[in-house]
């Protein structure tokens, strides 16, 4: 068999096509291409039809060996199997109704009982008829395909349907394509990560205890989860998968937090020219311990995707060198606004006032922005205007100055702290804009996240009717800026910035949080203004290591169901249009 | 839309005002009595509770305290849907904010709540040499579209209790309701509270 994406080419019974899709990268086409795969090395197929989100198999070789998720957007996951079955025998594991096993003859009863498994999807016979029924499920433009192939009878779902399928009547189909290339990315990376924390925890069994009584205290809700499960499989015995849910649940903890990177161990990264040699492993330490200080400024600039991670010190060098020239540019631009042409400039006028404003008040309490006429409050101002002609239609807007302090502090010099907010930006900037859309979308990926997570809390504020989750805007707004101390900031957001476990780590920091006022917001009956007094309050007091710790375990419990739950291109993913996403308005400053 | 019990009335409050007007800060004053000169911005919204006793009866005030730019203007109307008082905030240096607070007016008279009193705060008074937006002009407009306005300092504390106790005195006042231990208004006060109290 061959998968081979963007293409709309069936050069073998097997294969499926996708749209040409020429903005692609090819690294991302490589990532998701099967080339000819004997079917005798495919040992399973695993069938995934989220509650949420688009069906995918997933194909594993006999030699362990699983390939990265083959989405269909459009239904065509029965017409698949079904034409699978043409070409060898397919049978269904007796432990997982979704895992369709190749080639596995062992039990003949099994064998005969799989046969009657998937009557109604063959068509015909022949290939050729089988072609033509997949290829118009692949390619029928009726956005209600979607719902049909994502739905399934669950009325919660329909409102992120109706959604996507507004995003997507764009004329350029391809679109849909790159938010499935994203989406699958982001769930290998739970995938992986899951099944290496489960390797990880039989090396390491100190943590049982601690694990089991976590299990035992409740914060993992299994009532959540079971119904997902038993929808996804909705004629098989739930018993048997329950069982398994739970002995998987039972071996993950989030890891206890180590030490932060200091400098020796950083140059055990990095070949002899500089390059980060391995940067999952860098991301994953970085993840479980955070970067000290005096090295933040050469770890950021990767992390944040400013310098890239193959980058050598002298490609660093040259590369700030003309990134400082450029800047200077884009600074003089508004530097060069006379005063009598600002008298003629009000769009100019207001947005210069706005960042005085903002800039004077942030963070003025920490050490290097406080005083009178101190310098680094200027640089700040001087960044942000910068970065408000640098992006023009997007501005500044409040919240901008709490993501930029730390930035500064950390790079201590004017060009590489616009550069690495650049890049910051260039993944949370949706977080700012107008319609609010990249807010909402986080929002809903929360309250999904929640309803799988925490059922009975979901439940509460769905009767509370608190599911807009707006008392939790602050927090995703500016990455829980003004939640935590100063350099617990810094930490958290190196951590978010690993993409690690996820790229949406920080909605699982939110859902750990609620998760352990859970019991306090139902208990009194929290209503939408005194659940905000809360949360605000909370600024301050969040044990920020056990949160960390509850949001990893959080994450990988939920994998593929949690990553499900978030729309493709959900901030901080990068943005999916490549075109200008920040529509400006007549008001808009 | 104030719900009462014996003697007492909750009522909803929200602060609308341009970026760095003095919303948060005449919050802070009226409830902690602090003033602090770099008051962060407010991100999302906040919300704060004071009660306050005026004549006969104790008023306690949800206030909710919003964000300023123009670009959060979309989540307004979550803050002040159902409120029962409004206090309007200008910067009396800054012209840009008195026009920016005549706009906030406008939304809340076209939004349609009539029972809504609405205050006008032209804050900063202690700014007096800064001085931009006369008490004269906004006095007039103040009487044309039938909003009490008053000058504040947070930083001074100038009428800062008093804008707040003006309204607690305006809002109506209810008999006596079956509900002893009145109720918490919700955003849909007009349903939910119809039955028991009295907001004509």
């Amino acid at each position: 068999m061959t998968w081979i994406p963007y293409k709309r080419s069936w050069d073998g019974i097997d294969s499926t096509g996708h749209n040409v899709n020429a903005g692609l990268l090819e690294k991302d086409r490589n990532l998701y291409t099967i080339r000819a795969v004997p079917l005798t090395d495919v040992h399973s197929i695993h069938r995934h039809a989220p509650p949420l989100g688009w069906q995918y198999v997933i194909v594993v070789l006999s030699s362990g060996l699983a390939h990265p998720p083959l989405y269909f957007y459009n239904g065509g996951v029965r017409e698949f199997l079904a034409t699978i079955k043409q070409h060898v025998s397919l049978l269904r594991s007796r432990d997982d109704a979704n895992v369709f096993l190749v080639n596995d003859l062992q039990d003949p009863l099994q064998k005969s009982l799989s046969s009657l498994e998937l009557p109604r999807a063959v068509p015909g016979s022949n290939g050729t008829a089988l072609h033509s029924s997949i290829s118009s499920s692949f390619s029928n433009e009726t956005p209600g395909r979607l719902n049909d192939a994502t739905v399934d009878g669950k009325s919660t779902t329909t409102e992120y349907n109706g959604k996507q399928k507004q995003k997507f009547n764009d004329p350029a189909r391809d679109i849909s394509i790159q938010v499935l290339e994203k989406f699958s990315l982001v769930t290998k990376f739970a995938r992986e990560t899951t099944s290496q924390l489960f390797r990880e925890s039989h090396h390491d069994s100190s943590n049982s205890y601690e694990r089991m009584q976590w299990m035992n205290s409740g914060s993992i809700n299994m009532a959540s989860i079971e119904p997902t499960i038993k929808q996804k499989v909705p004629d098989e015995n739930p018993a048997t998968l329950d069982s398994l849910q739970v002995d998987k649940l039972s071996l993950v903890w989030g890891k206890a937090r180590q030490s932060p990177l200091n400098y020796v161990e950083w140059a055990t990264f990095l070949d002899s020219e500089g390059r980060v040699k391995d940067s999952e492993a860098l991301r994953k330490r970085i993840f479980y311990g955070g970067v000290e200080n005096n090295l933040r400024k050469e770890v950021w600039r990767i992390l944040l995707g400013y310098h890239a991670y193959d980058s050598t010190y002298a490609e660093r060098e040259y590369l700030a060198s003309v990134k400082k020239s450029e800047y200077d540019v884009i600074k003089s631009q508004w530097q060069s606004i006379s005063p009598s042409q600002a008298k003629r400039f009000t769009k100019f006028r207001e947005r210069r006032g706005l960042i005085e404003k903002d800039v004077v008040r942030t963070d003025r309490s920490f050490t290097y922005y406080d005083g009178d006429d101190n310098q680094n409050v200027t640089l700040l101002h001087d960044i942000l205007l910068t970065y408000s002609f640098y992006n023009f239609d997007l501005g500044y807007c409040q919240g901008m100055s709490d993501l930029l302090s730390p930035i500064l502090f950390v790079m201590e010099n004017e060009s590489e702290a616009f550069w690495s907010f650049v890049a910051l930006m260039e993944r949370l900037g949706p977080n700012f804009n107008r319609d609010q859309n990249g807010m909402h979308s986080q929002l809903f990926a929360l309250s999904k996240l929640v309803e799988l997570l925490d059922s009975p809390l979901h439940n509460y504020l769905k009767q509370a009717d608190c599911l807009n989750y707006f008392f939790c805007f602050r927090w995703i707004l500016i990455q829980f800026k003004r939640e935590f101390e100063y350099e617990q900031v810094m930490y958290l957001w190196e951590v978010f910035w690993t993409h690690y476990l996820s790229e949406h780590f920080h909605l699982y920091v939110c859902v750990a949080i609620l998760k352990r006022y859970s019991r306090k917001i139902i208990g009194e009956q929290m209503d939408f203004d005194t659940l905000l007094k809360f949360i605000n309050e909370l600024s301050g007091h969040i044990d920020l290591d056990g949160i960390i710790r509850d949001a990893e375990a959080l994450c990988v419990c939920a994998g593929e169901n949690g990553e499900a739950c978030i729309p493709p291109g959900t901030p901080p993913s990068l943005p999916i249009e490549a075109e200008s996403m920040y529509l400006p308005q007549d008001d808009d400053l | 839309m104030a719900t009462t019990a014996t003697k007492s009335v909750n009522a909803k409050l929200v602060l609308l005002g341009d970026v760095g007007a003095g919303k948060s800060s005449l919050v802070l004053r009226f409830v902690k009595g602090q003033f602090i000169d770099f008051q962060e911005s407010t991100i999302g919204a906040a919300f704060f509770s004071q009660t306050i006793a005026v004549n006969d009866a104790t008023v306690k005030f949800e206030i909710w305290d919003t964000a300023g730019q123009e670009r959060y203007h979309s989540l307004a109307p979550m803050y002040y849907r159902g409120a029962a008082a409004a206090i309007v905030v200008y910067d009396i240096t800054n012209p840009i904010s008195f026009t920016r607070a005549k706009k906030w007016v406008q939304e809340l008279q076209a939004q349609g709540n009539t029972n809504m009193i609405m205050a006008l705060a032209g804050n900063k008074s202690d700014l007096l040499d800064a001085r931009k937006v006369t008490a004269e002009a906004t006095q007039t407009y103040a009487e044309e579209n039938n909003l009490f306005f008053m000058e504040t300092s947070a930083k001074s504390a100038t009428n800062v209790n008093e804008i707040f106790y003006e309204i607690a005195k305006r809002l109506p006042r209810a008999q006596p309701v079956q509900n002893p231990v009145g109720m918490v208004l919700m955003d849909r006060p007009v349903e939910r509270t119809a039955g028991a109290s009295c907001c004509s």
